[in-house]
């Protein structure tokens, strides 16, 4: 195991651990008041114009009715093609989509690239290699061309485009420039060597198998240096919204289960109720030992007028 | 609105640099409206701010002051006030204070992407001329560098390299809280973010820091509105024995008006319905109640209100700003409707208390079932229990749809199912159900009317929405001849519907009119001589 080994295994470990421990925290955070946001897609036959099971007349007394496909429908054209960009801000879409799904691509890449360096090691070879080899080539080429087109329009958006100016930072720019970097390494490398796809991959083979990888050409080095950057650094921005929209999505937009007299729900409320709270407004009336229950079970009413 | 010169803020941490005023809409900016409302000359001007009210309260936000937060007399006070609000966003982070709106909360924080695809969604950003103030991710922004700034661990460089910095001051405090009162919270901002981040609860949460921890609160929401009503028994300022007096004459008037002997029931335990109105309605437009009672009645359904206090009130404004007023409200009614053994509230023709009560309340505590009454009506008219006459209804008909009954609710077709079989010239408004825009008097805009700020809610908060409806009958003969009726089935939104056509002479000019829904099926009723609804009066 070389230095370059471990510095692979070390960005992932950080990507991977940094990345559970966010969907672990938020996973973990209690629950909160409804807040859905209708349409819920998963409302059977209701879901195309926005109604809920709140139109029924005596709702609760009517099975509950989850429309897993529908939310299906809804989520998975969301996340491969940004339907709600391309509902809701068309100018930014083109921009957006190429740079998404060229990512999108290079991580099909690198799903390929792992399954070929599992099927050489298992010791397959020949024709199923060959179509992964040369799958992997058409994803590069058209993962970073995309994701340069991508990069160039977003950049070029967060500069001129006033709106966008005014709420953009620091970080918004070098997030383009290191995807973009990824992109235009990426295609440099798949461009300039012949040997590209079986390159790669037996850098692949040699990382997980722990052996001798190959000798790369330069732009190779900073490309694979760009990814494992991208992979430490992601974590820790905004960017995760690609998988915390799960919880945006799920824990609150869609999130309609209502507290049932037979449901679980109402325990961990009580839980929650029981916890000591301190705002300080004189109308809160905390004392330091007054639970969330005691509080809002006071009411300061006056007496009733007959 | 003042001559001064246009003020635009370039960027957000302009929000912590005192002057005289952050943001100023000059009324050439504004979204134009149709004819005969194109000529600003001709329309009632915007009162400018005097100058002793500037010096009284913090008027440094934009044009108007909604909350009027007294100024700091000392550098110290300023100080004092800092730390509070540090403390108080604090708590709003913590699972102890806020579990109640936490997880939504971070996800927004977290992980905005500034897109901006929100933005035009934002009836108020739009109708004000895309002033920056009024961007629905400028308090957001604001909010999100204080809490990565203040509350959220991390390298403090690279936190100000990913998010921004800002300078936590009083004048940035004093404008955050104006800011979180120029929001109506219709959320429509939210459904089109595609990450899912919410400003309209980023906004609702800013005052909740605000009033939670510091008591600085919107006076008609807090004091005349949650305090009196958990007090005294309404947000009106009615206790039991005056509305009791009011539903007596409301109920007499029915009588008499209708020829079917409408007779209130309070107090009946065991009934199987509770139906709880806003209170406002006996006071603003008692014709409404008096419907529910006669179609209720006509029905053969078992109900009652409750005398109780808070009993005969629906309204919860701890919706629009703090958890601890919304949930001892909730609390309240739920109390009520136990002790009387109903089998289910009914929540009347109100947006936000169907909200509240309906959805937010649920995870308050276990209560007794609830309802809206829109699946009420429609089962009415449906039932066959009630003869009705579509063509007395012969007039042009639109839909509002209030924000919360229906982007928040998904209660979305039986109003419509009631309106396409009673009213045959029903049309609806562009765009309409869960995509609708707001009255312009969501989270509580429509009961406030302090300093100039009614001007600011006609003028800006409700242009879209009034646009919307006069759009809505462009077929029409645009003069007052043609008697138009716009149905909004919330007291909230019938508040700024007449507050908005009042100001722009609606009803002299294009013969807008508003009013509820019952009122129309009511109106409908074949046994009902001649017409129920009194033009003149509404």
């Amino acid at each position: 195991m070389t230095v370059f080994h471990l510095l692979v295994y070390l960005s992932l470990l950080v990507f991977l651990a940094a990345v559970i421990a966010r969907v672990v925290r938020i996973a973990r955070m209690p629950i909160h008041l409804r807040w859905e946001l209708y349409p819920v897609p998963h409302e059977k036959g209701r879901a195309s114009y926005g109604g809920s099971t709140l139109e029924e007349v005596d709702w609760w007394t009517k099975p509950r009715q989850v429309d897993r496909i529908g939310e299906l429908a809804a989520m998975i054209p969301e996340m491969l093609f940004l339907k709600g960009l391309w509902e809701h801000n068309r100018p930014m879409w083109f921009g957006s989509f190429a740079l998404h799904f060229g990512l999108y691509l290079l991580i099909g890449e690198l799903a390929l690239l792992v399954l070929s360096g599992l099927l050489f090691i298992a010791g397959v070879a020949g024709g199923i290699l060959d179509i992964l080899l040369s799958l992997i080539l058409i994803l590069a080429w058209v993962g970073c061309i995309l994701g340069i087109i991508g990069t160039i329009i977003m950049f070029y958006k967060r500069l001129a485009d006033r709106k966008l100016r005014l709420h953009t930072n620091a970080s918004h720019f070098f997030n383009l420039l290191l995807l973009g970097a990824i992109y235009l390494t990426g295609l440099l490398w798949v461009a300039s060597d012949s040997s590209y796809a079986a390159n790669v991959s037996a850098f692949f083979v040699g990382w997980m198998s722990l052996s001798a990888m190959p000798a790369l050409p330069a732009i190779g080095y900073w490309h694979i240096g760009c990814v494992l950057l991208f992979f430490v650094y992601f974590p820790f921005t905004h960017m995760t919204h690609a998988f915390i929209k799960w919880f945006t999505y799920h824990d609150v937009r869609w999130e309609d289960q209502p507290n049932l007299p037979e449901g679980k729900m109402q325990a961990e409320i009580e839980k929650l109720e029981s916890q000591i709270v301190t705002w300080a407004a004189p109308h809160v009336n905390a004392d330091g030992r007054k639970t969330w229950v005691d509080i809002v079970s006071e009411t300061g009413e006056e007496k009733k007028e007959k | 609105m003042s001559t001064q010169t246009k003020i635009e803020p370039k960027r957000i941490t302009d929000i912590s640099v005192p002057s005289e005023q952050l943001g100023h809409v000059d009324p050439q900016d504004l979204m134009p409206l149709p004819p005969p409302y194109d000529k600003i000359e001709e329309l009632p001007g915007f009162k400018a701010l005097t100058e002793q009210q500037r010096n009284d309260v913090e008027a440094t936000f934009d044009d108007t002051i909604c909350v009027g937060v007294p100024k700091p007399k000392s550098k110290e006070e300023e100080e004092k006030l800092v730390a509070a609000f540090l403390k108080g966003l604090e708590k709003l982070f913590s699972k102890e204070n806020n579990w109640t709106f936490l997880e939504p909360l971070v996800l927004s924080m977290e992980h905005c992407a500034r897109c901006q695809t929100c933005v035009d969604d934002c009836p108020i950003y739009e109708a004000s001329g895309y002033n920056e103030v009024y961007r629905p991710t400028f308090r957001s922004e604001v909010l999100r560098r204080l809490y990565f700034k203040y509350i959220k661990p991390g390298n403090p460089l690279f936190k100000k390299f990913q998010h921004g910095d800002i300078e936590l001051n009083w004048t940035l405090l004093s404008r955050l809280l104006e800011s979180s009162y120029r929001c109506t919270l219709c959320r429509r901002c939210a459904q089109s973010c595609p990450i899912g981040v919410d400003n309209g609860l980023i906004a609702r949460e800013i005052r909740k820091i605000f009033s939670s921890e510091m008591g600085l609160t919107q006076k008609d929401l807090h004091e005349k509105g949650t305090v009196q009503q958990l007090k005294i028994g309404s947000s009106t300022g009615m206790n039991a024995l005056a509305v009791k007096d009011n539903v007596e004459f409301i109920d007499e008037d029915m009588t008499e008006r209708t020829g079917i002997k409408v007779e209130t029931k309070w107090d009946v335990e065991g009934a199987d319905v509770l139906l709880l109105h806003n209170a406002g309605e006996f006071i603003a437009w008692p014709e409404n109640p008096g419907c529910f009672a006669l179609l209720l009645d006509a029905a053969g359904i078992s109900w009652t209100l409750s005398s109780e206090i808070a009993g005969y009130d629906g309204v919860n404004y701890g919706l629009f700003y703090d958890d601890v007023q919304l949930a001892k409200v909730a609390m309240r009614h739920f109390e009520i409707a136990k002790k009387l053994k109903v089998k289910k509230i009914v929540m009347g023709e109100c947006g936000h208390e169907s909200k509240a009560l309906g959805v937010i309340a649920d995870r308050v505590a276990q209560g007794v079932p609830r309802e809206t009454a829109m699946t009420l009506i429609r089962d009415i008219v449906f039932s066959g229990k009630i003869k009705l006459d579509p063509s007395k209804n012969d007039f042009p008909v639109t839909l509002h749809d209030p924000c919360n009954l229906v982007r928040s609710m998904g209660v979305v077709e039986p109003q419509r199912e009631v309106l396409r079989y009673i009213a045959p010239r029903f049309r609806e408004m562009e765009p309409h159900g869960v995509r609708n825009y707001c009255c312009g008097g969501g989270s509580g805009f429509a009961i406030m009317s302090q300093y100039n700020f009614m001007d600011w809610r006609l003028q800006i908060a409700g242009r879209k929405k009034f646009k919307q409806i006069l759009d809505a009958f462009a077929n029409e003969d645009p003069g007052p001849e043609t008697k138009k009726y716009v149905c909004a089935p919330c007291s909230n939104c019938k508040g700024q519907f007449r507050d908005l056509f009042d100001y722009y002479g609606a009803k002299e000019k294009s013969g807008l009119y508003y009013g509820g829904l019952v009122e129309l099926v009511v109106n409908a009723m074949v046994d009902i001589e001649g017409e129920f609804l009194d033009w003149d009066m509404m």
